[in-house]
């Protein structure tokens, strides 16, 4: 029988026909096979006439057997019916030995069993040819042989599946021919996926042309192996598949694990990195404070709450009697008065004795410990971070392809999820407006003189108000010592609370009068911002300067007090003595309830208590302005829109912008007082952190919710540095004062863990002297000799100089070396621009293109070369879609620049220049990027 | 009782507030205040003074002498929001590109604006001017005809815009209008360009111009606009008419056309 006429009578699907062209087949198939087929077959012939034990052997078989018909299915795939007959005879070799045993069993019942098993077999042929291509033959062929092992033995669907998944790995042997077509076919498919992107089709048939494209892959890739190789080919994919799937996973996760960062980069993708840049100062501080909170939690508040004497057993941690009656009234404990003030939250509350519990914890040395601790550590911090800053600044900030590099390579393609798409094109378009702003301020000049003329009013005006409110404070201040004389119980809540009142009236409207007159200064918003935060910073100094200096006051008042109290004490001890020694000598001196007795003012858990109370009133005023200013204010626009007679949105009360400077300044000002009371009142740190936590969300929310994005989006780089140094000079000025009172005041007698000390560092001095040997405390006293520290600081004092000094060379040299970079990317450009005019013929030009193109590259060694090189190289193909992402771009831009026409002209002439030597046509493609650019811009 | 330095407190903010929305107190002063005074002292409306104004000043068949001098006096003397010469020109150029020859304009007030449409109309078109008030409508009247306007070029129509809309095909004979002007209340913005659609005089190229859509503004209308997705809009930015400072804008619809 002709195999042609063989394959076209199995397109009939008559079960008859099909056994007998198996019958047909295996007996072509001997005289075909090889000789060691033939060995094998005889051996089998010898073996099917033992019959029947072979049964359980049979289900072996059959397994491997639908593994290779897994094969050739995959194998039928790419042939032409021509080739169909050469690979059955390959695959005979293979199968005839199964085909023989199956005849001899099942030859008997085939005929009764067939008509029943046909639905079921079909639906295995359905599973197992689910994804191929529909040809006739091989379906037939199989099913035929389906049917034959089928009806031979009862066999259950399950185990072919399983084996299914299996067929992968293990592909059959291929002749040449075989290989070269599949070669073929993965390159084609290979080269589809990477085209897929460009081609004009709907979605839907992108993706699933793309998904059978990778599952083909999958496939046949590993089948250009061999043996045991295509194995391990597979096995070496596959577990690079997962190894980069780990890999991604765990990105994902490390990004999750950072606290805030899908919040701050939604954010940052709406409202441009400046307002991104006050998130993450913010969370940069929640770290700081969790650091302090740490330690003086862990270190001074735990000690004491568990192995200090507890509550009651002397006058420092009993509440007065006096104030028994009112120590739980909530009015009292927001005051933080009552049993607040007596407890581990204050200065006041902790035992002066030198060894606390069975650890023998040193309390008052671990108390000043900590306090000098924490500043250090901050110091540390913050000067670590605006060094690493300063390096970063460095580096990059060559502007040479600022647009066509952002146009080219701002899409980030892993982008799977549609929100995060729309977040990323946010960011994109505001990257863009940050560009433009960044790139119109490089070219402004207007008139300097009338320029200038505003800038010094501004400034003059500033000082006015800036000396009017100080002046305001000073007289609020001093009114409110007045009234502290005559004593405040006679005033009202106004009179009391004036002073915390005016400062935070003044904080809130001052920077608004600030922003107001800085619009005269005309500056690039990033400077306005620094000006804005200089002045902001000034006000606020005065202001807490103002109320430290009020503090100082009171410590000199209550100092007096604690004269007078240590006066009345002894005759109060007298008086007790006298009168118990009067009843009773016999039994010891009678020790009066800790609440009676008399005590000092403790000046220092005053001071504790004031910062308490002004971080508390601080955070009220910023969340109630944040409440009433931000949500109230877009409520009220966002509703009363649809019913009012003009446009709320657009017109007069619209929505707020986010108010950098400010937050900024307030999230300083906030850790400046954090320092300065924290040695007085340990709860501080943990108020911050509790403080900052909850402004983290509500900001957040805030944000997202009620805020519309600056006219004008820019940049922050740079910023953070400035951030930065204003919380070092912060930092250093609020741990003045800290020291200062540390330094030159006694501390109170009857309280803290210092009392009884003639100044608070003694601690020190105490500990070398009892718990260090003799010898350590000898060593530190020559130390501290000041002939030896005199010499030390002065050699310090040199080595920062000789530092300073090379590190201004090397900074010099580095410009240097830009510059001269620079000089030879023109001289290139130059260079490239003159051959590719003087070749007159294409051939030639190109050659020289190229050859300059290299060159330069090789010169430079610049990536962001390459990458305009290689964006240029698919010009082709790429130019349409970049006139359409510039379309777009220009589109979401377009309502934003029309309020400034001086956006209009297009930006840099630089840019088109260069792509003046590409490889083919040079003059091309400069001309379109130059149509490109300027879209962007109408 | 508040102490006086609690209340010096919100001097800051009070000026804060002063600087930034000088303006709107000028505007304040000049739309409002001034013209209470004047119509006390004078005993005339503020359109009677404006027209005596122009009748003295300009011009007669000049319609340009007749523009500038209704400029010069609502920048200088007192306020009437017409269009104003900066968004006029906006107005100057579609008219240019358009070439109507039917024109609707709802809101004539004092016929500044019917003036400066009818005077770049080219030959053989109409105007319908639209006006509410019988008082305003007189004295438009009075205007354009001063500026030699006659009743074919121009008619005006005194009736409120919502009775007049539906009645256009029939009474007046309209088939299609080439271009719709609105400046009469903001809030009747939406409700007209309903009624326009409608009675479907306006096909596939109409152009509507909508005045003083940012401020004093017509939130509902732009909206809708937005999204019924039958018009092309352009917003034309610019600043309100005879005061620096404010922003304003005209929208400009073109209509797709029905598919």
């Amino acid at each position: 029988m002709p195999r042609h006429k063989l394959v076209a009578s199995e397109s009939d699907v008559s079960i008859e026909v099909d056994a007998d062209f198996t019958e047909d087949r295996v007996r072509e198939v001997k005289n075909e096979r090889n000789p060691k087929a033939k060995e094998r077959d005889t051996k089998r012939k010898l073996e099917i006439h033992k019959t029947t034990e072979q049964k359980t052997e049979n289900k072996k078989r059959k397994r491997s057997h639908s593994k290779q018909r897994g094969k050739r299915n995959i194998d039928d795939e790419d042939k032409g019916g021509e080739q169909i007959s050469k690979q059955k005879k390959n695959r005979k070799n293979k199968k005839t030995k199964k085909l023989l045993t199956e005849e001899a069993e099942g030859e008997g019942y085939i005929t009764k069993q067939k008509k029943k098993r046909r639905p079921q077999v079909d639906e295995e042929n359905a599973n197992a040819t689910k994804q191929m291509t529909p040809e006739g033959p091989p379906k037939k062929k199989k099913r035929a042989k389906v049917q034959v092992e089928s009806s031979s033995e009862s066999e259950d669907s399950s185990s072919e599946k399983e084996s299914s998944e299996e067929e992968e790995w293990k592909v059959t042997a291929l002749t040449p021919e075989e290989l070269e077509k599949l070669k073929e076919a993965v390159d084609e498919k290979k080269k589809l996926i990477t085209i897929l992107r460009g081609k004009p089709w709907p979605m839907l048939k992108k993706l699933q042309t793309l998904k059978e494209s990778h599952d083909f892959l999958e496939k046949f890739e590993g089948a250009l192996g061999k043996g045991k190789a295509k194995k391990l080919y597979a096995y070496k994919v596959m577990m690079l598949k997962r190894w980069m799937k780990f890999q991604r996973d765990f990105e994902n996760f490390k990004t999750a694990c950072i606290p805030w960062e899908m919040k701050i980069k939604d954010i940052e993708s709406h409202f441009g990195s400046s307002v991104a840049s006050y998130f993450i100062f913010l969370r940069w501080m929640y770290g700081i404070n969790m650091i302090l909170f740490g330690l003086t939690f862990g270190l001074v508040m735990v000690p004491e709450a568990l192995m200090g004497k507890p509550y009651g057993s002397m006058p420092r941690k009993t509440v007065p009697r006096a104030e028994q009656a009112s120590a739980m009234d909530f009015a009292v404990l927001w005051d933080f008065g009552g049993y607040a003030k007596y407890s581990v939250l204050f200065y006041g509350y902790y035992n002066s004795q030198r060894a606390i519990g069975w650890l023998k914890f040193r309390m008052p040395l671990s108390y000043f410990l900590v306090g000098v601790g924490t500043v250090a550590y901050s110091y540390m911090v913050v000067i670590r971070t605006m060094a690493r800053n300063a390096n970063e600044q460095g580096g990059g900030d060559d502007t040479n392809f600022n647009f066509s590099w952002k146009m080219f390579t701002s899409w980030d393609y892993l982008i799977g999820n549609p929100e995060t798409a729309d977040n990323k094109f946010a960011s994109i378009t505001t990257s863009f407006k940050e560009a433009i702003v960044e790139e119109q301020e490089s070219r402004k000049d207007d008139n300097i003189h009338l320029t200038r003329f505003f800038r010094v009013l501004a400034n003059f005006l500033v000082l006015c108000c800036l000396a009017g409110s100080g002046y305001l404070i000073y007289f609020v201040v001093r009114r409110s010592q007045k009234f502290a004389l005559e004593g405040l119980e006679n005033y009202g809540w106004w009179e009391r609370n004036e002073v915390n009142m005016v400062m935070s009236l003044l904080g809130m409207f001052c920077p608004m009068l600030f922003d107001v007159i800085s619009n005269l200064e005309n500056y690039h918003p990033r400077i306005a911002l620094q000006w804005q935060l200089g002045r902001i910073f000034a006000l606020f100094l005065g202001n807490l300067y103002t109320f430290i200096i009020a503090l100082m006051d009171e410590i000199n008042l209550k100092r007096k007090e604690e004269e007078t109290v240590k006066l009345n004490m002894t005759v109060w001890m007298a008086n007790l003595h006298n009168g118990t020694l009067a009843e009773n000598s016999t039994a010891p001196p009678i020790t009066a309830d800790p609440a009676d007795v008399p005590r000092g003012p403790c000046w220092e858990t005053m001071v504790g208590q004031e910062f308490v109370r002004l971080i508390i009133s601080d955070t009220m005023t910023t969340y109630i302005t944040l409440l009433i200013g931000d949500f109230l204010r877009a409520v009220m626009v966002r509703f009363f829109n649809y019913c009012w007679c003009w446009d709320l949105e657009y017109g007069f009360p619209s929505y707020s912008e986010f108010d950098v400077s400010g937050n900024v300044l307030g999230l300083i000002f906030n850790q400046g007082m954090i320092w300065m009371g924290a040695f007085y009142a340990p709860c501080l740190p943990a108020l911050n952190v509790l403080r900052l936590h909850v402004s983290m969300y509500l900001q957040c929310w805030a944000v997202m919710c009620c805020n519309v994005p600056q006219e004008r989006v820019f940049k922050a780089s740079g910023s953070n540095n400035f951030y930065m140094a204003m919380l070092l000079v912060i930092l250093f000025l609020s741990t003045l004062p800290a020291i200062y009172t540390i330094v030159s005041i006694p501390p109170s007698f009857d309280c803290g863990p210092f009392s009884g000390k003639n100044r608070m560092f003694d601690v020190i001095q105490e500990t070398l002297e009892m718990d260090f040997p003799a010898w350590f405390g000898k060593v530190f006293s020559y130390a501290s000799n000041p002939g030896l520290v005199l010499p030390f600081l002065l050699l310090m004092v040199l080595a920062i100089y000789y530092l300073q000094s090379t590190s201004k060379t090397y900074k010099k040299a580095n410009a240097e070396l830009k510059k001269k970079l620079q000089a030879q990317n023109e001289e290139n450009k130059k260079k490239n621009k003159r051959a590719a005019l003087k070749a007159s013929d294409p051939e030639e030009a190109r050659n020289s293109a190229s050859e300059q193109q290299w060159h330069q590259i090789n010169n430079n060694a610049s990536k962001k070369e390459m990458d305009t090189w290689g964006c240029e190289r698919g010009q082709n193909q790429h130019v349409t879609t970049c006139t359409r992402q510039s379309a777009a771009v220009k589109r979401q831009c377009g309502p934003a620049d029309l309020h400034n026409p001086s956006t209009r002209p297009p930006p840099a002439q630089r840019n088109p220049a260069t792509h003046g030597y590409l490889p083919g046509n040079p003059h091309q493609p400069s001309l379109r990027m130059q149509r490109t650019s300027s879209l962007k811009l109408q | 009782m508040v102490s006086p330095a609690i209340a010096l407190a919100f001097l800051p903010l009070l000026i804060t507030l002063l600087i930034r929305y000088r303006y709107y107190f000028v505007l304040l002063y000049r739309a409002v205040l001034v013209r209470w005074v004047q119509d006390l002292l004078t005993g005339l409306s503020r359109e009677e003074r404006a027209f005596q104004y122009i009748l003295t000043h300009s011009i007669p068949g000049d319609p340009q002498s007749i523009l500038d001098t209704f400029d010069h006096w609502c920048s200088k003397v007192e306020f009437i929001s017409n269009i104003g010469p900066k968004k006029g020109k906006i107005l100057d150029r579609l008219l240019e590109e358009i070439r109507p020859l039917t024109v609707l304009e709802l809101g004539t007030h004092c016929g500044y604006s019917t003036v400066r449409i009818a005077r770049s109309l080219p030959l053989g078109a109409r105007l319908y001017s639209i006006e509410m008030h019988e008082k305003n409508a007189q004295i438009a009247e009075k205007i354009i005809r001063l500026a030699g306007f006659d009743d074919d070029t121009v008619e005006l129509v005194v009736s409120p815009s919502d009775e007049v809309i539906p009645r256009l095909r029939e009474d007046y004979g309209v088939e299609h209008l080439d271009f719709v002007f609105m400046d009469h209340w903001k809030r009747c913005y939406l409700p007209d360009l309903q009624l326009l659609e409608g009675s479907g005089l306006l096909g596939e190229g109409s152009v509507v111009l909508a005045d003083n859509v940012v401020f004093p503004g017509a939130p509902n209308f732009l909206r809708y606009v937005r999204n019924s997705g039958l018009y092309e809009l352009r917003l034309h930015r610019a600043s309100l008419e005879y005061i620096r400072g404010i922003r304003d804008g005209m929208a400009e619809l073109v209509h797709r056309g029905v598919k």
